[in-house]
C-alpha cells in the first residue's frame, strides 16, 4: 500500500524483530531514528524541519533564484593522480565554456565536458545526492544549485 | 441549603460567559446548570472530530450557531499523516442541515471537505455568514462559488493554506451583484487567476470590507485598483510583488497604500522586491501585524521597513533577517508580542547559518511583552535558553527548533537540558512548548516537574528512555496534546499512564519504539480511548513486539470510528488478532 507522502526514509520500514528490543537500546537509536550528517543522500527531506507544505514548496522553488544572487560557490577540483586539489569559484564563471578554459588553464592541459574517452582529461562533478556525473547535461544555473565538487579525470583510465 | 437560581436569571448571567472552557465548567456545577448552559451554548468548539458524533453535538446544543471542528492530528501539517486518514467534514454538516439549519457559522481545520459538501452548506442553513477553512482539503473552486452564489448573507469566506483543486478563476463572479454583505475575503491559496474587474467590482459593492487576502496572481496593478476601491481595509494580503514596476506606476502604489489609513495588517508579499518596500513606508506606523514569511527580502531592507514599525505585535518573518535585524527589531518593536522566525533554507546541509541564539537572545530583552516565540535556527545552547527565560517569564508559548536533530549545546556540548529547563521553570504560564535539539532523560523530569501549565508539547528526536514519556505524563498536569516523532519512547510508559491519556485529546508518537502488542493491550484497557495505529505493514503480518510506525490515540464518547482506511488499524476493525499476551507490568 502506497502513502503519497513519502516518510519511509526515516521510518521503521524494514522491521526485523532480530532487532534489539528498544528497552534495550538506551542512546542507541538503530531501528530508525539515525539521522545520518555524513550521509550524501540528505536530499530535502518532506516531513522535517516541520514547516507547512506551502512554504515548503516556495523554498524550493525560490532556492534556483537565490543561487544567482550569491556572490561565491567555492568547491574542491581534483585531478585524477594528483593529491593537491584547488578551489574554485563557480559564480566566477558565466557558464561551462569559461569553467573549462579557466581549469584547463589551472592545470595546464586540455579538459573537455563529454564522454571519456583515451585521448582527453574530462570534467566530472558530484551532485549533491552524491552521484558522479558528466558536466554539461544540465543548464549552468541548474549545475551551480547542485554541484557540490569536480574532478578532472585521467585519460587512460579507461 | 442554596437557593437556586431561577433559569431566568441564570440564563441572563450565562449571556456574559462567552468563553467555552468557563462554560464547560459551568455545565459541570448541577444538572440545572448543565441544562440552562447547553440550552444557551452559541458558539460550540470541538477539538477532536472524532471525539463526539455530530447528532450529539446537535442534541445538546439547540442553540447552536457557530461550529468549529478540528480533524487530523497537527503534525498532517508536516506530511506525517498520510492521506487518507480521515477527518471528514460530511457527517458533521449532513448532521447539522438536519438538525441546526439555523447554523450561521462553520470553522474547520484539517479536515477533508468536499464540494458536496460546501452545496450542501450553501443549500441548508439559510443565514448561512461565515465559513473559514484552514489547512482543509478535498474540494474544488466548484465547491467556492456554490458558497459564493447561494449564501446571500455571507459576511466571511476565508481559505487559509487550503489545497483547493483550482478550477480556474470564475467562482468570483458567482457573487450576485446583489451581495454586498462581505467583510473578509481570503483566497491566497489559489493558484488561478480572477477577473479583476469582478474583483472590483465586489469590493466596491461592499463596505464593510476590512479583511481582503489576495492570492499571488493579483498583479501590483490590481493591487492598486483595488486598494483605491477599498481604502477602509484592517487587513490586507498582498498578491505577487514581484513584477517589475514602472516610476509612475510605483508612486500609484505609494499613494494607494498612503490613502489606507486604517490598515493594521499586511501580509502576502509574495517574492516582493526591496524596491517597492518603500511603498509600504506609508501604512508602518499603524502595523500591528506582519507576515513576511514569503518575502525574500535581505536583512538591510528588513530594518529599513521594521524600525517605522513602532505598533508592531505580531512578526513573521524569514531568518534573512539575522541576528543583526532581530537586534533592530528588539530596540524598534517595543510592542511585540508574537515572534516566528522560519527557515529560508530547510535543506539540513545548509551550510549558511543567518540566524543564531543572539537573535532570539536579543528580542527576549528588548521586547518586554513578547509571549509567542516560534523559533527555527541550526543551533542552540543552554546560555541563551537560560536567559531567555529569566528575561522573559512571561511567556505562553515558546517552540524552538534546532535544525539539526540532537544538537547539543554548540559551546559546551552538553544537552540542551539545563536550558529548558530554565524555560519550564522560570516561565510559569506557560501554554504550548516544543522541545528540540540533544535533550536527555533530565530534561523532560524538568518539563514533567515545573511545565504545570503546558497544554500541548511537540517533541522531536529526543530522549535515552520510557522514562522520559512517563515523566511528562504523570508530571504536566494540564497537557491536553502530546505529539512525538523518531523517541525511543514505548510500550512501558504508555501502558503505566494509561489513564492519563483520557484526561487528554489525544497523543500522537510517530517513529517510536510502541510496539502493536502494546496497542492492542492498551485498546483493551482503555475502552474510552480511539487507539489507532497508522502503518504501511498490516499489523497481522509482523509479530507482537514489533513497534508500529505511528499511533494516534484519543478519548472519545463516539465509540470506534467507521471510516478508517485501510492502513488504520483499530482493535474494533480486527478484533480477531485477539489478546495480546504482553503482560501488564
Amino acid at each position: 500500500m502506497e502513502f503519497s507522502n513519502s516518510c519511509s526514509s526515516f521510518s521503521s520500514s524494514s522491521l526485523d524483530s532480530t532487532k534489539p528490543s528498544p528497552s534495550e537500546s538506551s542512546v542507541n537509536l538503530s531501528l530508525s531514528l539515525t539521522f545520518p550528517s555524513t550521509s550524501p543522500q540528505r536530499e530535502a527531506r518532506q516531513d522535517w524541519p516541520p514547516i507547512k507544505s506551502r512554504l515548503r514548496d516556495t523554498l524550493k522553488g525560490r532556492r534556483l533564484l537565490r543561487r544567482r544572487d550569491d556572490t561565491s560557490l567555492f568547491v574542491k577540483v581534483y585531478m585524477e593522480g594528483v593529491p593537491i586539489g584547488r578551489k574554485l569559484d563557480l559564480c566566477a564563471f558565466s557558464g561551462y565554456e569559461s569553467l573549462l578554459e579557466n581549469l584547463s588553464h589551472m592545470f595546464d592541459t586540455p579538459i573537455i565536458c563529454g564522454k571519456r574517452d583515451r585521448k582527453h582529461h574530462v570534467l566530472t562533478y558530484e551532485d549533491k545526492d552524491g552521484d558522479w556525473m558528466m558536466v554539461g547535461d544540465i543548464p549552468w544555473d541548474m549545475f551551480l544549485e547542485t554541484v557540490r565538487r569536480l574532478k578532472i579525470t585521467r585519460p587512460e583510465r579507461y | 441549603m442554596a437557593l437556586r437560581l431561577p433559569s431566568k436569571v441564570l440564563k441572563h448571567i450565562l449571556s456574559f460567559i462567552d468563553s467555552n472552557e468557563d462554560r464547560n465548567s459551568v455545565s459541570l456545577v448541577c444538572k440545572s446548570w448543565f441544562e440552562t448552559e447547553r440550552k444557551t451554548r452559541k458558539r460550540v468548539f470541538v477539538g477532536n472530530c472524532y471525539a463526539v458524533t455530530p447528532a450529539a453535538v446537535a442534541r445538546r446544543f439547540p442553540a447552536m450557531r457557530s461550529l468549529t471542528l478540528k480533524g487530523k492530528p497537527h503534525f498532517a501539517d508536516y506530511n506525517l499523516v498520510p492521506d487518507g486518514w480521515g477527518g471528514y467534514a460530511c457527517p458533521w454538516i449532513e448532521s447539522m442541515a438536519a438538525k441546526s439549519p439555523y447554523l450561521e457559522e462553520i470553522r474547520l481545520k484539517r479536515m477533508v471537505v468536499t464540494d458536496d459538501c460546501l452545496e450542501r452548506i450553501a443549500a441548508s442553513f439559510k443565514n448561512f455568514k461565515v465559513l473559514v477553512l484552514t489547512s482543509c482539503e478535498g474540494f474544488s473552486t466548484d465547491g467556492i462559488a456554490a458558497i459564493a452564489s447561494t449564501c446571500r448573507n455571507l459576511r466571511v469566506l476565508e481559505l487559509r493554506e487550503c489545497i483547493v483543486e483550482d478550477l480556474g478563476g470564475d467562482w468570483l463572479s458567482y457573487f450576485p451583484e446583489t451581495s454586498t454583505s462581505l467583510v473578509s475575503l481570503d483566497f491566497s491559496c489559489l493558484d488561478s487567476e480572477v477577473k479583476i474587474s469582478d474583483l472590483e467590482r465586489l469590493v466596491s459593492r461592499s463596505p464593510n470590507l476590512k479583511s481582503l487576502k489576495l492570492n499571488p496572481a493579483v498583479t501590483l496593478d490590481g493591487l492598486v485598483s483595488i486598494l483605491r476601491r477599498a481604502p477602509q481595509l484592517t487587513e490586507l494580503g498582498t498578491g505577487s510583488f514581484a513584477a517589475e514596476l514602472k516610476p509612475e506606476a510605483f508612486t500609484k502604489l505609494s499613494k494607494a497604500f498612503s490613502n489606507c489609513k486604517q490598515l493594521q495588517s499586511l501580509s502576502g508579499l509574495w517574492d516582493v522586491l526591496p524596491e517597492y518596500l518603500p511603498a509600504l513606508y506609508s501604512v508602518c506606523p499603524g502595523l500591528t501585524s506582519l507576515n513576511l514569511s514569503y518575502a525574500t527580502v535581505r536583512m538591510p531592507d528588513l530594518v529599513e521597513l521594521l524600525r517605522r514599525c513602532s505598533k508592531l505585535q505580531k512578526l513573521w518573518v524569514m531568518d534573512l533577517i539575522e541576528d543583526k535585524g532581530l537586534e533592530a527589531v528588539a530596540s524598534y518593536c517595543k510592542e511585540l508580542r508574537e515572534l516566528r522566525v522560519f527557515p529560508s533554507e530547510p535543506d539540513l546541509d545548509a551550510t549558511n547559518i543567518p540566524v543564531t541564539e543572539q537573535g532570539l537572545v536579543y528580542v527576549s530583552k528588548g521586547c518586554r511583552k513578547l509571549e509567542s516565540v516560534l523559533y527555527f535556527c541550526v543551533q542552540f545552547t543552554n546560555a541563551a535558553l537560560i536567559t531567555i527565560a529569566r528575561k522573559r517569564p512571561n511567556l505562553k508559548c515558546f517552540r524552538l527548533c534546532v535544525i539539526e536533530p540532537f544538537a547539543p549545546d554548540y559551546k559546551t556540548n552538553e544537552p540542551l537540558d539545563k536550558g529548558f529547563k530554565a524555560i519550564a521553570e522560570g516561565c510559569k504560564d506557560l501554554r504550548r512548548l516544543s522541545v528540540s535539539g540533544l535533550l536527555s532523560d533530565k530534561a523532560f523530569k524538568y518539563i514533567g516537574k515545573h511545565a504545570k501549565k503546558v497544554r500541548m508539547l511537540s517533541i522531536a528526536f529526543a530522549g535515552d528512555s520510557d522514562l522520559m514519556l512517563h515523566h511528562l505524563l504523570s508530571g504536566c498536569e494540564s497537557l491536553k496534546k502530546l505529539e512525538i516523532r523518531d523517541c525511543p519512547f514505548g510500550d512501558t510508559a504508555l501502558l503505566e499512564n494509561a489513564a492519563k491519556l483520557e484526561t487528554m485529546r489525544s497523543l500522537w508518537m510517530s517513529s517510536c519504539f510502541v510496539s502493536f502488542g502494546a496497542c492492542k493491550l492498551l485498546s483493551q484497557k482503555m475502552p474510552r480511548l480511539n487507539v489507532e495505529v497508522i502503518d504501511e505493514h498490516p499489523p497481522k503480518t509482523r509479530p507482537e513486539s514489533s513497534p508500529v510506525e505511528r499511533i494516534y490515540i484519543y478519548r472519545t464518547v463516539a465509540g470506534p470510528r467507521m471510516d478508517t482506511p485501510e492502513f488504520v488499524w483499530t482493535l474494533h476493525k480486527n478484533p480477531e488478532i485477539g489478546v495480546s499476551k504482553l503482560a501488564i507490568k
